[in-house]
């Protein structure tokens, strides 16, 4: 039974939604979503996916297996569904930007390509 | 109140010294050489489609706090929004390398170093503001100098009006100095280098720098009817002083540094200065704004960090996405086609794109989920369907034709 007070979202308002943290840091787009069947049947989504295999997917579900040849997940993470506090076009995660795997390769370009050039605001 | 019309005023008058690029200068001064006055009402109805388009983006995100590259990834889905992401990287890429052509070239009319030489170290200076210079100087530096270019009406006033015998050309073109090949090929340019996509992806990400709400919806209609109205006035007076000044002396202006004659007529060496500056104005201008368009649609697109106010590293996807856009358009550039052909060329190219890169904007402008009672009105809707349309069926004519005869 839908209670009326509950907000409703199909998985198509959640695909592509911004991930926005805490510390209001931008750190990506949902690209896929995993859920698993429970012992009753139900389906309940579990993890948001984000990462160039599950896009590709997006494009081609061969381009997905394709991706992971090479890449080997390496660059696929996740984020569990509970973590959301708040849904709608942008959904606000409960952490910090540290605390997500999603985005680290912001500080990774930053630490590692941008220190090389001058006015970097470092 | 005081100062919402002072940030009208300045939004009007950056909208007219922001007009014209590297684009609209080649398409203008070319269409007045080739054809006199035949293609004035090319500029007017490209006009009124980037004046409608300007309101409804600068409405959209106002309103929805979302910008344009936004939506269309979360509405459309990415497999969608990878459509006007591939049109935007292939036509915005060509159109940067001719962009920063015409500030070499400018460069090149007031020292005499040949434009190549100019090219790489413009290339940098170009880098060096996307990387550091905070949003509003971007915005409103270069616009405040393409002032210049009302120059352009100082011109023809100065040549004395424009002639008689010319007048019968705005209903009846020349076709004596170009082929009909050419006539749809420059309707086609001219449409795309004034309704350039980059706009939209620019303005709607400005007006989230600038943090605008509903109530920003006056400044916002004022700015796009008013200034980009006004901005045409440079682009077309540009073209009637092709018509006056260089058709007569049998030059289909090939190059960007051609054109200027246009200016050196009226006013001699003081106005090859003039044009001079006006190119490097508007050119600059348009560089800037066709790199961060880029740069802000990806990174909006894949939900990065962005901002021009934000420390590079800080945003540093969006800060390194920018820096290789920038070196790839400096690559094309650098091969060494004339800025003029190739700002003609990617002009043509984007009226080809226009059908993929706005229809998505037309489907979200309608959209009450977006807009709630703002949504668009029916004749707005027909009125950019129409000249979406035009533009594109004249690209898809004319562009093989001019790849088959070899463009010029």
């Amino acid at each position: 039974m839908i209670d009326p007070n509950d907000e409703i979202f199909s998985v198509r308002d959640i695909l592509d939604s911004q991930l926005q943290t805490r510390d209001r840091r931008k750190i990506g787009r949902v690209a896929d979503i995993e859920a698993e069947t429970r012992a009753d049947g139900s389906l309940k989504l579990t993890y948001l996916v984000v990462g160039p295999q599950a896009l590709a997917g997006r494009v081609h579900p061969r381009l997905r297996a394709f991706l992971r040849f090479f890449l080997r997940d390496r660059f696929e993470h996740r984020i569990p569904l509970s973590e959301v506090t708040k849904f709608g076009p942008t959904l606000y995660l409960r952490g910090k930007a540290e605390n997500y795997a999603v985005g680290q390769s912001e500080r990774w370009i930053a630490e590692h390509i941008l220190r090389w050039i001058p006015g970097n605001g470092l | 109140m005081k100062k919402q019309w002072l940030s009208i005023a300045l939004g009007v008058v950056t909208a007219i010294g922001g007009f014209l690029d590297a684009g609209t200068v080649a398409t203008a001064g070319e269409a007045g050489a080739k054809f006199g006055l035949g293609l004035i009402w090319a500029i007017l109805a490209a006009t009124l489609a980037v004046m409608l388009l300007v309101e409804m983006v600068g409405r959209f995100t106002a309103v929805s706090k979302k910008t344009y590259a936004d939506a269309i990834r979360e509405d459309f889905g990415f497999r969608f929004y990878l459509l006007p992401l591939t049109s935007e990287l292939i036509a915005e890429s060509l159109l940067l390398a001719a962009e920063i052509g015409g500030v070499a070239i400018a460069l090149s009319l007031f020292t005499g170093i040949p434009w190549h030489t100019l090219f790489p170290f413009v290339a940098l200076f170009i880098w060096i503001l996307a990387w550091r210079a905070p949003f509003d100087l971007i915005e409103n530096g270069p616009a405040l100098l393409g002032l210049v270019t009302l120059s352009f009406l100082a011109g023809i006033v100065a040549l004395g009006g424009i002639p008689a015998h010319l007048l019968p050309t705005l209903w009846h073109p020349n076709f004596q100095r170009g082929s009909v090949a050419d006539y749809l090929y420059l309707v086609a340019a001219i449409i795309g280098s004034t309704i350039s996509p980059y706009l939209l992806y620019f303005y709607s990400s400005g007006a989230r720098e600038e943090r605008w709400s509903r109530r920003s919806l006056v400044l916002n209609r004022v700015t796009a009817i008013v200034g980009m109205g006004f901005g045409s006035i440079g682009s077309m007076a540009l073209l009637v002083l092709g018509a006056i000044v260089l058709q007569p002396l049998q030059i289909s202006s090939n190059t960007l540094g051609e054109l200027g004659l246009a200016m050196a007529k009226p006013f001699g060496i003081t106005g090859s200065f003039l044009f001079a500056s006006a190119l490097f104005a508007t050119c600059l201008g348009a560089a800037l704004e066709v790199l961060l368009a880029v740069s802000y649609n990806i990174a909006q697109g894949f939900g990065w960090e962005w901002g021009e106010n934000k420390k590079p590293v800080e945003a540093a996807r969006f800060n390194l996405v920018m820096t290789i856009f920038l070196l790839i358009a400096a690559a094309i550039g650098l091969i060494g086609i004339d800025p003029l052909q190739l700002a003609l060329f990617a002009s043509t190219v984007i009226a080809l794109f226009l059908p993929i890169s706005l229809s998505p904007f037309l489907i979200l402008m309608n959209d009450p989920q977006y807009l709630g009672n703002k949504t668009n009105g029916r004749f707005t809707n027909i009125a950019v369907i129409c000249i979406l349309l035009l533009a594109f069926l004249v690209a898809l004519v004319s562009l093989p034709l001019e790849i088959i005869t070899g463009g010029g």
